[in-house]
């Protein structure tokens, strides 16, 4: 088995007369926390869109744990075990946090039209099971006071974390995370920082869209940066910080 | 227990508007009412169909009449019956039973074919195809005259129902001007009711339906977490098509004939009427929903008799809708998420 986790080749989107997306080749290895940064408007989102396939590529493949996932469909991707956020939040508002946490733990064929009719004692014993799961998952996220709150009256932050709650609550092998701290408060950041990294160190492989680039320099193993749909530079943190073409497009100078 | 106020608001004002009818009729409220009760059973169970589209699943059909046509014409196209100007009856047909669960299964089926192109469009999209969808067929249907009768309609079908009616409701009706037969459909449509909330009660509070709400709220995070969002979608385009199926059978036979007019898309704002009154995504809601919405029909024909007079009907039947879109809009003022529905999961803002 290769160590190969994530394999991109000649990936192009755009949009119009726009290339968002145009990465000749990249790949990510098992057990990375690698973070991807870039300016906005760089094809990060698209960039995880495409790898999880909420939109199809105009070229090129994808290929995920040796198999070409260019063409598959995002739940097939997701139970293949990899896993993606959302840059705008996407919570079940009008569920309840428990439930939210229920429906993600909960197998395809605990969700089938005739096992709902049936309810045989077997499918009470795995609820169970699920509720158990949830409220231990709450616990260690420290949510367990919210459990009956509907998600739409959590704040922006909260949202974020039962969002991030829902993706692990069955062990993906692959996190993709969209701006897992956008619009958190530094407190809750720090926490949600905190259960990236153990994550990432209980062997999820993680990969982080993130504007906060201390955040993002602290944690991460590897750093790939976009800028106009392309990879101009991937290494370390002191690789990528000290790289003038970064500094150009991203990092900055004083002169925006 | 907890006292259900909401609960106890609905039955209360459906009381009163059954009470009304009486006040309103004090010469013979029977006949009034039971045609009411008929015409509310058939809605609330249409309306309970309509239900798990959008308030479980949040999907826009505005071509709910379509589903209830195609159970209506399948199932009675397959008992004996007479079509068109001078058609004869055929001497041929299946059991009524079988042909009903065959009409059932055709109307969620024809739930899923149009599902399959459809169900992919979101919100706004959806509704449009689905009222445009419930127009073709029902033209469709009007213009194959040779099947359905065209205009002139099928007739002359009801003895297969009727032949298995109780006696009891003969003898009930004795000394009341009520017709037996629309009675027995009426019964009919109420024990339907019954079963079918048994069933959806049970399916609520399953995983399946759990999933069906998640789909509801958002889809794309549905897909992101492994679930196939599509077909948990017509799943609930079936299941809802099938329901609406049987309570558009039950239509034709309390009218005792059947023709294309009946599901014309006035229909399908009733049953969306019906459900937004009784509470969007709750499981009795669409049943107070529906009888107060018939009582208000009812009565509101009444008053506009009552205030003018001197007007003929057309005159009245104009007077009678403003009344009733008035008082459905008091109604919505005070109970925007309906009668019986949550506050936390109002569904009015459709994304």
């Amino acid at each position: 088995m290769s160590n190969n986790l994530l394999e991109v080749n000649s990936l192009k989107k755009s949009f119009g007369g726009l290339q968002a997306v145009n990465i000749d080749n990249l790949i990510l290895r098992k057990n990375e926390l690698t973070s991807i940064i870039g300016p906005n408007g760089a094809g990060k989102t698209t960039f995880f869109d495409l790898i999880s396939g909420f939109q199809s590529s105009d070229n090129g493949e994808v290929i995920f744990k040796e198999k070409d996932i260019t063409k598959s469909q995002p739940y097939q991707i997701a139970r293949m075990g990899m896993i993606r956020t959302f840059q705008l939040t996407k919570v079940f508002d009008r569920m309840t946090v428990l439930e939210n946490l229920l429906f993600s733990a909960s197998s395809v064929s605990n969700d089938s039209f005739s096992r709902g009719i049936l309810k045989l004692p077997s499918q009470k014993k795995y609820e169970k099971e699920l509720l158990e799961k949830s409220f231990k998952l709450m616990e260690d996220l420290n949510i367990k006071h919210m459990a009956n709150s509907y998600a739409r009256e959590l704040s922006g932050g909260q949202k974020k974390l039962l969002e991030l709650a829902r993706s692990i609550i069955n062990d993906p092998e692959v996190l993709l995370l969209d701006e897992p701290l956008a619009g958190v408060n530094p407190k809750l950041a720090e926490d949600i920082l905190e259960i990236i990294q153990k994550l990432a160190i209980n062997g999820i492989s993680i990969i982080m869209v993130e504007h906060n680039i201390e955040a993002v320099m602290k944690i991460s193993e590897r750093i790939v940066v976009l800028a106009e749909g392309k990879t101009i530079a991937d290494g370390n943190a002191k690789e990528i910080r000290n790289n003038p073409e970064v500094i150009e497009a991203y990092l900055g100078k004083d002169d925006e | 227990m907890k006292i259900d106020s909401k609960l106890i608001f609905a039955i209360l004002l459906t009381s009163v508007s059954i009470y009304l009818v009486f006040v309103l009729n004090p010469e013979g409220p029977q006949r009034i009412l039971f045609n009411l009760l008929t015409f509310a059973g058939i809605y609330g169970l249409s309306a309970i169909g309509l239900n798990i589209h959008f308030g479980w699943t949040g999907l826009l059909n505005f071509g709910h009449a379509s589903f209830m046509g195609i159970g209506a014409y399948v199932t009675i196209l397959l008992i004996p019956h007479a079509a068109g100007r001078e058609g004869e009856v055929t001497s041929t047909g299946l059991p009524f039973i079988l042909a009903l669960i065959i009409g059932i299964i055709a109307a969620a089926l024809f739930g899923l074919l149009l599902g399959l192109p459809a169900i992919r469009l979101r919100g706004d999209y959806l509704a449009i195809v689905t009222i445009a969808a419930a127009e073709i067929f029902r033209l469709l249907a009007r213009d194959f005259e040779s099947i359905t009768g065209g205009v002139y309609g099928i007739i002359s079908f009801s003895d297969a129902l009727q032949k298995y009616r109780l006696s009891f409701i003969d003898n009930a009706l004795e000394n009341f001007d009520f017709s037996p037969a629309q009675a027995w459909v009426g019964l009919l449509s109420w024990v339907f009711i019954i079963l079918t909330l048994l069933l959806l009660k049970r399916l609520n509070s399953s995983p399946w339906g759990r999933a069906l709400r998640a789909v509801r709220e958002d889809e794309d995070a549905v897909r992101a977490l492994g679930k196939n969002a599509v077909w948990l979608k017509l799943q609930s385009f079936m299941l809802g098509a099938g329901i609406a199926g049987l309570a558009g059978v039950l239509l034709a036979f309390n009218y005792g004939s059947l023709e294309t007019n009946l599901f014309i898309p006035l229909l399908t704002f009733y049953i969306w009427a019906i459900m937004i009154l009784g509470g969007v995504g709750s499981l009795t809601g669409p049943i107070f929903g529906s009888i107060i919405f018939w009582a208000i029909i009812s009565e509101t024909d009444r008053v506009a008799a009552l205030i003018f007079e001197n007007a003929n009907g057309q005159q009245l039947a104009g007077v009678r809708f403003v009344l009733v879109g008035i008082l459905i809009m008091i109604l919505m003022i005070f109970r925007p998420s309906g009668l019986l529905g949550k506050k936390e999961e109002l569904l009015l803002d459709v994304k």
